[in-house]
């Protein structure tokens, strides 16, 4: 039954499925992990890179995670070409809105923009889906940090911990238990917070917790820098700061908490 | 620099009667800036005002702008284009940074704005840029372009503006080699200073920006109100 | 020949324009507002040619409540001047360009700080304590020159609309039939009558 609605994307199957954008979404899922942690003071991503023959040079800037704009950087998790024509658009968007309006483009806005670019290719003519999911961690004066997700088929959400990639849902359900989430406000009043007001998490909580979901999630004796790539966003001087480790801040990181990843090797 | 100006907008017009209009679209908001180069430093300073020919606006008008660390530009002539230009500019670096990850630099920045200047060769944008900044080497580039985006590359200093006759007039008298940070800024400051007391069109005190391999100084100095 | 001028304080701008709409000599209409409301804290007043005021400032009124529904936030006086000066800017360029003065005074509702900007028809954007358009601001800009102290109070503010206008009564050739005051502060927007001030 399958073939005969997955060759083009703009056809519903009788089930009411689009099969092309499925298919995008289960290609992403083997795709190398992203996670994307909020903490009170900052979000941290980290990305797993596939595989690689020793003989490929390693390139010098990263390839999982890219800035999208000063207030913005994102982990990408699928096919990495597609993946980079939607950065370049996501980055002109901002650009756009920032000389536009002279004030950066606060982050849902450009999440929208780029997740109606993804819906475009679930609809129009012969096109096939963007096989990309991103994890968009940014800043904005209104609503502080925020991170979303983005899929194919052009949804996206705002998440204080997500994963994306192969074991997605593992990991979710290891932040799901460990995430230290602010219990006394649930109560209270900030049943309409957006961002980093909900969270007890600090940034050293934040990038634990990411090494320890790594640790359990990526199929490998041990974890490596050749393999990793970290980025954090916080605020330095009031502004937001993108900082892309280099792999030997990464080697420093998965040093530091090696003791708390040790127990998941057996 | 006046001169290749109205070179350019002969040339852009092919009518000798249109020179004098849009001759005085570059004098219609009134500016003086000016880039020299010191030893391992670079300065850029500029005058605050805005005016409607002799009608003052503000009197703290920006005209100088950090691109970069350790780039600066500053645009003299209609002052709307001012902003539309330096938007447009802002755009296209923080692409380059995004995408090249690097900062750009000096030298390319210049070619960057020349060619958007040039990309509007029959229908300009008012404006004459300089560019100052350090390069990755610490070495000092300072350039002017007219506002079809003729680069010129001097060594000394680079003027611009309304006052710029005046500037000349001081800088010429003023600049000598191999300044020390602190000097080229007495230097920079006195040239501009006393170059917008005889210009009615700028002035309204001055910002001066010290580009050092250490970080930049920022100043602004009062000049005479009136 | 409309006379358009504001004062910003710290948290208030007091933005004046006069209320005549005119032809050539003849006076079409004594009670004609000049002013747009953007947003709840964003007044913009323009000042022109006739159609191309009205027809530019609905234009930017549109955009701007645009995107207040589609964001559900409001854009802040900043980037609302901002966009105003970049769509002028464009038009200046095209086969028919807007000829359209414009303030834009408003309140950050971020912030609580009270900001306006001057755009004139060539798209020179300038933030200022105060300002004016057209003929009225060889008048008034000497009084405010004069008599503005910075984080002045709405009265003092109020004290030098009422000079201004004095000045343009005393020494201006155009007779106004009235005058719109409008006070934007971060309560909203709250027109006064001239007698109240």
């Amino acid at each position: 039954m399958a073939r005969r609605y997955d060759s083009r994307t703009t056809i519903f199957s009788p089930e009411g499925r689009l099969y092309q954008v499925e298919y995008a979404m289960e290609a992403i899922s083997h795709a190398g992990t992203v996670i994307g942690i909020l903490s009170k003071d900052g979000i941290v991503l980290a990305a797993e890179r596939q595989a690689t023959s020793n003989l490929l040079e390693q390139s010098i800037g990263s390839e999982k995670i890219y800035e999208m704009n000063d207030n913005v950087v994102a982990g990408v998790a699928g096919l990495t070409a597609d993946a980079n024509i939607l950065i370049n658009q996501s980055r002109v968007i901002a650009q756009r809105y920032l000389q536009r309006f002279d004030s950066p483009i606060p982050v849902e806005h450009l999440v929208r923009r780029l997740c109606d670019l993804k819906q475009g290719y679930t609809q129009f003519g012969g096109l096939r889906p963007f096989g990309v999911s991103f994890l968009c961690a940014g800043w904005d004066p209104t609503f502080g940090f925020q991170l979303y997700q983005s899929d194919p088929a052009g949804n996206y959400s705002s998440w204080k911990a997500a994963c994306i990639g192969e074991n997605y849902s593992n990991a979710q359900s290891i932040l799901k238990q460990e995430y230290k989430d602010d219990d006394s406000s649930d109560a209270g009043s900030n049943s309409s917070n957006v961002g980093s007001a909900g969270t007890r998490m600090t940034m050293d909580d934040a990038l634990k917790l990411t090494c320890v979901v790594l640790s359990k999630t990526i199929d490998t004796a041990k974890l490596t820098s050749e393999k990793l790539e970290f980025a954090t966003i916080t605020l330095k001087d009031d502004k937001p700061y993108i900082h892309i480790y280099s792999s030997e801040e990464i080697d420093e990181v998965l040093k530091k908490y090696d003791s708390v990843m040790k127990p998941s090797e057996d | 620099m006046k001169l290749r100006a109205e070179l350019a907008i002969k040339c852009a017009t092919h009518e000798s009667q249109t020179e004098s209009r849009n001759h005085s679209i570059m004098q219609y908001n009134g500016s003086a800036i000016v880039a020299m180069v010191g030893k391992n430093c670079v300065a850029i300073a500029a005058d605050k005002r805005l005016g409607q020919q002799a009608l003052t606006v503000d009197m703290d008008f920006e005209k100088v702008f950090r691109m970069t660390d350790r780039t600066f530009i500053g645009l003299s002539g209609l002052a709307a284009d001012v902003k539309t230009v330096h938007d447009t500019l802002r755009m296209r670096v923080n692409l380059y940074k995004h995408r090249e990850e690097r900062v750009i630099e000096p030298k390319t920045m210049a070619h960057l704005v020349s060619h958007m200047l040039y990309e509007r060769r029959f229908g300009p944008y008012y404006i004459e840029p300089i560019i100052a900044g350090l390069d990755k080497d610490n070495k000092p580039y300072i350039c002017a372009t007219d506002l079809i985006g003729c680069l010129s590359l001097p060594e000394d200093f680079v003027v611009t503006g309304t006052a710029s006759d005046n500037l000349f007039g001081m800088c010429e008298s003023l600049w000598e080699p191999e300044l020390e940070p602190e000097d080229l800024f007495e230097t920079i400051s006195q040239a501009l200073l006393n170059a917008v007391d005889r210009d009615a069109m700028s002035g309204w005190g001055a910002v001066v920006h010290i580009i050092t391999p250490d970080g930049v100084i920022t100043r602004d100095i009062k000049g005479r109100m009136d | 020949m409309d006379a358009l001028f504001a004062i910003a304080g710290k948290d208030f701008v007091i933005s004046v324009s006069d209320t005549a709409s005119a032809r050539s000599i003849v006076r079409m209409k004594k009670n004609c507002d000049k002013t747009y409301k953007l947003s709840s804290h964003t007044l913009l007043a323009v000042c022109g040619e006739p159609g191309d005021t009205a027809n530019f400032a609905e234009y930017i009124q549109g955009n701007v409540r645009l995107y207040s529904v589609r964001n559900s936030q409001d854009l802040s006086p900043s980037e609302t001047a901002n966009f105003i000066r970049n769509e002028l800017a464009g038009s200046m360029r095209s086969r028919k360009p807007y000829n359209v003065n414009m303030l834009v005074a408003g309140v950050d509702q971020n912030t609580g700080a009270a900001s306006l900007y001057r755009i004139d028809y060539l798209a020179a954007m300038a933030k200022v304590p105060f300002a004016a358009h057209g003929y009225c601001a060889y008048f008034v800009y000497s009084v405010m020159d004069h008599e503005y102290t910075e984080g002045l109070t709405l009265e003092q503010g109020f004290d030098i609309v009422k000079n201004c206008l004095t000045a343009l009564k005393e020494r201006f050739i155009v007779d106004f039939p009235d005058f719109s005051i409008k006070v934007i502060s971060t309560n909203g927007t709250r027109e006064y009558d001239l007698a109240e001030i």
